[in-house]
């Protein structure tokens, strides 16, 4: 017997932790994403100014990982609920500042799967969770995100 | 809002706003953003209304990441003296290319803990029928003026 807030996946998969790949940070890199996000802070857009911060030099902006976290392959869940699946939430830890010239070392595992029950019916959530160690060995940045599967309307 | 603002602790209340400010994010925009995820060269929902058009929806849509960068923007061009701990959002609806957008947080708990000193805020994107489309939580770290006097924060 199975009750209706039973989800089917491969629970195997929580709590391991996947190698996700090695990434070069580059001022270029953080210059683009400064660009594209409006960013203004001289922490991150101007050289001097940074330069007599506490950071000695420019930094990357908080959620400036995101760039990386959207290539990572992860294994499938095999959730077995739901035809449409939409990014339902992201966070954010930031742990120690991002420097060009840093190498990420990236490791991703499924933190959670859940289910919850709204207005439009069942919804299982899917939560990853991703570390990016610099070569220092610090974890810098931590960054959860969920997916939330559900039935289409019809 | 400029980032030369040096806010502290002691200038801040429960319930002070974060911002409004209002917001266009461009197609160009996006295309940058998208640009920089490095492997994504072909059009995607983001950047390609056809494409966007056959996944039911209206129009190019922004991607959460970008939505997130610009609220963490919002709180780190408030006052040069931020930092961000945690910034945790849900996307509750689409947010669409070039249309006007409100962004803003409020300050709802302020802690000075004497190792460091931290503010909570709730922090959101509205379009312009006041709809929520994006909605967060952000935990800030900010000096008192006394550590900043003495430089220990």
């Amino acid at each position: 017997m199975t009750n209706e807030n039973e989800i089917i996946y491969d629970k195997s998969l929580l709590g391991v932790e996947y190698h996700a790949g090695i990434f070069h940070v580059t001022k270029k890199m953080i210059k683009k994403f400064c660009k594209a996000a409006g960013e203004s802070n001289p922490l991150f857009t101007d050289e001097k100014r940074a330069g007599d911060s506490e950071y000695g030099g420019i930094i990357a902006p908080p959620t400036f990982c995101n760039i990386f976290t959207s290539g990572i392959k992860r294994p499938d869940t095999k959730v077995q609920f739901g035809d449409v699946v939409y990014f339902a939430g992201q966070a954010v830890d930031w742990l120690a500042a991002i420097r060009p010239g840093d190498e990420l070392t990236v490791s991703t595992k499924l933190k959670d799967v859940y289910a919850k029950t709204g207005r439009s019916g069942k919804m299982v959530f899917e939560v990853w969770e991703t570390s990016f160690k610099n070569q220092h060995g610090e974890i810098v940045n931590l960054v959860r995100e969920s997916t939330v599967r559900r039935n289409r309307k019809v | 809002m400029t980032t030369n603002r040096s806010i502290f602790f002691e200038d801040v209340e429960i319930g002070d706003d974060i911002g409004p400010l209002e917001i266009v994010i461009t197609t160009d925009q996006v295309r940058d953003f998208v640009e920089i995820w490095g492997d994504v060269t072909e059009p995607t929902r983001f950047t390609d209304k056809t494409i966007a058009l056959g996944e039911g929806l209206p129009g190019p849509i922004v991607p959460g990441a970008l939505n997130i960068a610009i609220l963490s923007k919002l709180l780190t061009d408030w006052s040069n003296t931020v930092r961000i701990k945690t910034l945790d959002v849900i996307f509750r609806g689409m947010v669409y290319h070039d249309i006007c957008l409100t962004i803003q947080g409020i300050i709802t708990d302020a802690q000075d803990l004497g190792e460091e000193a931290l503010l909570e805020c709730d922090v959101f994107i509205r379009d312009q029928e006041d709809i929520r489309l994006v909605i967060g939580k952000a935990v800030i770290v900010i000096p008192t003026r006394e550590a900043n006097a003495v430089g220990q924060r």
